[in-house]
């Protein structure tokens, strides 16, 4: 027994202690003591408190009142200690390792769930004895303080300082005891639980109105009906049932939670119960949004929170709401908890105010994990754009939410980075990417602000590509040849795009197409619709919106005119290599171009298809010349005639650079040819023709004793094979002669002969000199590898270096000659000049004609060629001439 | 054996050909471009949208050469009797 030490402090009322009240300080506080003791040793009941009171009033007396508080505080907390703390931990003991045994399924779940009911049922009592020990206190001092005159006592207000020093010490033991392993064991309940609820609500709608018609419904609707339900709340009777069902569940929800927050710790449970719904919600959104990108899941996750989680947080607060509207439970009286009936309505306006913060919380949460999740996948939902495109949807309201942009930014930059922009992806394959990217971006984000952004890095890229305007141009004129409408395979030409501007809705069925603007014109007044009020006036309307595309992609090269040209040599290609005068294709995607880069810049190119349209008409007359002086009497002595000849005669100034060559046709056509022009001289005097011998396309036939062959070949390879007429075996050196080109160049075009069975090569008795021998049986032609048997063959400039209009490259580098002689002027006086400064020089200086229009770009490639001709070289980033 | 192919071969390729040839076209004039406009002749007056036809060459009896739009601007702009903006001499058309 220790000596009541406070009492030190105050030395003066010390001294004026008789022996006597000294003597009864010291009994009372013995007996106090021993009362105490054995109260919260369980081995006495309440009846003692009669006992108890005298005592107490003795020491309170003496000034002593604080004292006997800090006594029965320390047994309490021996108490607490040993009885309450102790043994609740020692319940969880089994589950030090949580993990572990989360994987071993329902049964330890259960377990768990009775164990921390009991746990939470044993700790109560415990702390409920020693409140009502500490109730009896108090009364005791209340009883002594009313018999004083002087002072009012406030009883409540000392009960609440009590008691409430007596939950603080209650939490922090069981703070300063708590296992490593609790949190995870409360979150592991509240996850099982939610769980629970979560198949409860989905599976009541069926099981609740007991009709099966409502099993085929999708998530969606279902999602719907569970969201309607929240709203109307209880008035619904079968929703009633469902409630009181949940109830249950809930009410042992809310009882552990209110357990535990008497025990003070209200955070973690909340903590606990909170994460485990965003892990549910999390695992839900998962769920729903995977990997297709076909359907929209925002509304079935909206449903599904309003449904499930929001219910329960709804009971929960609702649960709890009662009883947060007094302050603890007093004392004397059992614990309300079971007999208390569930008032919902009450609830209701009491948790309202959370539930509303936890709805934002949830939605925002939702918003944010479908966001990252769609961010994450978004190169993949962009490669499947038009499919994909309710992903995308449910990615722009997310974002609308969480206004998170930049990440999308980020993260799709880098995906981009490391999947696209890659040696190994196609150019068309960026491009068509780029393409979605731009419509799927455009979806999300009106303003284009984020479209430029990941744009920049993907142009950037192609920029540095030099088939980037080929593959342009490809992309926007294919897809058009005789399939106008543009459905199916078209689906992801970009002339499409341009249609669709130009058809607007008009239906796919375009085969009238000359009445095409007119109905278009009508239809577009029939089904106009002023834009919504809060349209972005900057957005444009459907149609402006179309032209962006296309100017995103004319932004790549830098100007439309680079576009033009590439356009228009493969547009010259293709009609050179036509053998009938079908330009249908041609004409509609000029005229599409037209109205997207304005009739003056394709001027040429109407040109070029106006050539073809006259040819045909000149051609048609001088076949009708033919046939007037047929009817004379000119013997038909030739087995030629002109009707196997047609001409594509051509304006040479607005057509890009041809390859020049020689080439020698055999007699018989050659005499076609001077006969033909002569006519066509006759007829248009005084213009005449200059033939173009090298170019056009031969459609022949190759008749052997057992097979035939059809092909389409160019005018080169037409004279080859007819060399073979007179003479079936040609050394390549005399062949070449009689062609009049190249031996090089005939090597490299026997192969389209050789491959096809039809010549054999073999080695000359010169070296370098090959011969080549007409393949005379099917038996010797397939031993050759010959395949083409029997089938018709279009194969027209498909080899290396056959095209027959110069391409870009080349006329700049035919261009670009002019100033080689500048540059070699500029570094004889400079010594040596960087590539900026003589991109510059030149630009200041050739004003005159030719004026210097180059791009820097192509500077540098053309000065690069110079260092390959060891003209100049660079040293440093600098060109200098070489010594 | 070998005549037989041969003839066969030679005659399917002059029957069964079709000869798509390709031609440019060009005014048989002495000069490269019209002396008033300073176009080329092969291409058109700055009024034409197209060459050839739609924009033909004018010759007249000093045999110098006009694209038809500029000569005939030209006659008419003058008040008396035309010359030929090159040689001075009296503008008449080449009949």
């Amino acid at each position: 027994m220790e000596e009541p030490s406070p009492s030190v402090c105050n030395l003066r009322i010390l001294d004026s202690l008789s022996h006597d009240s000294v003597l009864a300080i010291v009994q009372s506080y013995n007996a106090f003591c021993s009362i105490v003791d054995s109260l919260l040793s369980g081995t006495e009941d309440h009846s003692v408190a009669a006992e108890f009171v005298p005592h107490v009033h003795v020491l309170c007396e003496h000034g002593l009142d604080s004292f006997v508080c800090e006594r029965l505080f320390k047994s309490l907390e021996e108490a607490f200690e040993k009885n309450g703390a102790l043994r609740f931990w020692r319940h969880f003991d089994a589950y030090s390792n949580v993990a572990v045994l989360q994987k071993s399924g329902t049964h330890a779940d259960d377990e768990l769930q009775q164990v921390l009911c009991a746990a939470l049922d044993e700790i109560s009592l415990v702390k409920n004895y020693h409140e009502n020990c500490l109730s009896m206190l108090v009364d005791a001092l209340h009883s002594y303080k009313e018999d004083l005159p002087e002072g009012r006592y406030n009883l409540d207000a000392e009960r609440k300082r009590l008691l409430s020093r007596y939950q603080l010490m209650v939490s922090s033991t069981l703070m300063a005891t708590l296992p490593r392993q609790f949190p995870e064991i409360l979150h592991w309940y509240f996850k099982g639980r939610l769980e629970e609820l979560s198949t409860l609500m989905e599976g009541e709608p069926n099981v609740e109105d007991g009709s099966q018609d409502k099993d085929d419904m999708d998530v969606d609707e279902k999602a719907k009906l569970a969201y309607k339900n929240s709203e109307m709340h209880v008035d619904e009777s079968y929703l009633q049932g469902k409630l009181t069902q949940n109830n249950e569940l809930v009410k042992n929800i809310g009882k552990v939670v209110r357990s535990l927050g008497s025990l003070g710790l209200t955070s973690m449970a909340e903590d606990a119960y909170a994460s485990a719904i965003f892990l549910l919600l999390k695992d839900k959104v998962h769920d729903l949004a995977g990997d297709d990108y076909r359907a929209s899941v925002l509304g079935s996750v909206k449903g599904w929170i309003q449904a499930v989680p929001l219910q329960f947080l709804h009971a929960l607060l609702a649960y709890l709401g009662d009883n947060t509207s007094y302050d603890y439970p007093s004392p004397g009286l059992k614990s309300p908890l079971a007999y208390h009936p569930l008032s919902r309505c009450d609830g209701t306006n009491i948790s309202s105010e959370g539930l509303v913060r936890w709805k934002l919380r949830l939605e925002y949460f939702a918003y944010e994990t479908l966001q990252d999740l769609r961010i994450a996948k978004l190169f993949e939902i962009i490669v499947d754009y038009p499919d994909s495109s309710p992903a995308i949807e449910d990615l722009k309201q997310c974002l609308e939410y969480t206004g998170q942009h930049s990440k999308l930014v980020d993260s799709f930059i880098s995906a981009l980075r490391y999947r696209l922009l890659t040696a190994g992806a196609s150019t068309n394959d960026i491009l068509h990417q780029y393409v979605s990217t731009i419509k799927a971006l455009r979806t999300i984000d009106p303003a284009g602000v984020f479209l430029e952004a990941v744009g920049e890095p993907i142009r950037e890229y192609l920029r540095g590509r030099k088939d980037t305007i080929k593959c342009i141009v490809t992309m926007l004129t294919d897809g058009t040849g005789g399939n106008p409408n543009g459905s199916g395979i078209a689906g992801d030409s970009l002339l499409e795009e341009l249609n669709r501007d130009e058809e607007g809705q008009e239906n796919t069925g375009a085969d009238d197409d000359f009445h095409t603007d007119e109905r278009q014109a009508w239809i577009n007044a029939a089904c106009w619709e002023p834009d919504p009020v809060e349209a972005d006036p900057l957005k444009g309307s459907r149609n402006q919106r179309k032209v962006d595309i296309l100017g995103m992609i004319v932004g790549i090269i830098g100007s439309k005119d680079q576009l033009v040209n590439e356009y228009r040599v493969m547009l010259a290609e293709k009609l050179l290599n036509k053998t009938d005068y079908d330009i249908d294709s041609e004409i509609r995607t000029l005229e599409l171009l037209k109205i997207h880069f304005g009739e003056s810049s394709m001027q040429r190119c109407e040109i070029m298809l106006n050539d073809l349209i006259d040819s045909k008409r000149t051609n048609q007359n001088i076949k009708a010349t033919i046939q007037q002086s047929r009817t004379g009497p000119e013997p038909q002595d030739s087995e030629l005639s002109l009707d196997m000849l047609n001409a594509t005669i051509i304006s040479s100034n607005f057509w890009p650079q041809f390859q020049d060559e020689t080439l020698n046709v055999p007699e018989p056509i050659d005499q076609l040819l001077s006969d033909y022009a002569k006519r066509f001289h006759e007829i248009k005097t005084p213009r005449k023709l200059l033939w173009k011998k090298n170019l056009g396309a031969v459609k022949l036939e190759l008749q052997f004793e057992d097979r035939a062959m059809q092909l389409t070949v160019t005018p080169l390879h037409a004279a080859i094979i007819m060399q073979f007429q007179d003479q079936t075996s040609w050394t390549s050196k005399k062949l070449a002669a009689a062609v009049g080109i190249p031996v090089d160049v005939l090597n490299r075009r026997m192969n389209f002969w050789t491959s096809k069975g039809v010549l054999s090569e073999t080695l000359g008795t010169n070296s370098g000199d090959h011969v080549f021998t007409l393949v005379e049986s099917v038996i010797e032609g397939s031993r050759n590898g010959g395949n083409g048997r029997g089938r018709e063959d279009l194969l027209i400039g498909d080899e290396e270096g056959e095209h027959s209009v110069a391409s870009v490259e080349d006329q700049i580098r035919k261009e670009m000659t002019i100033y080689e002689k500048f540059i070699m002027g500029m570094l004889t006086n400079f010594s040596s000049m960087p590539l900026d400064r003589i991109h510059n020089t030149l630009k200041m200086f050739c004003v005159a004609d030719p004026t210097y229009d180059k791009s820097l770009q192509q500077l540098q490639s053309f000065l690069s060629g110079l260092v390959s001709e060891e003209k100049l070289e660079m040293r440093d980033g600098m060109y200098a001439l070489k010594k | 054996m070998k005549v037989k192919l041969l003839r066969i071969l030679f005659l399917s390729l002059c029957l069964n050909c079709r000869w798509q040839a390709v031609a440019t076209w060009t005014w048989d004039a002495q000069d490269e471009t019209c002396g008033i406009c300073r176009m080329a002749f092969d291409g058109c007056c700055p009024d034409c949208k197209f060459p050839g036809d739609d924009c033909p060459l004018i010759w007249g009896v000093c045999n110098h050469a006009f694209h038809l739009h500029c000569i005939l601007k030209w006659v008419n702009s003058q008040t008396s009797q035309a010359h030929c903006p090159m040689c001075r001499r009296e503008w008449q058309f080449k009949g």
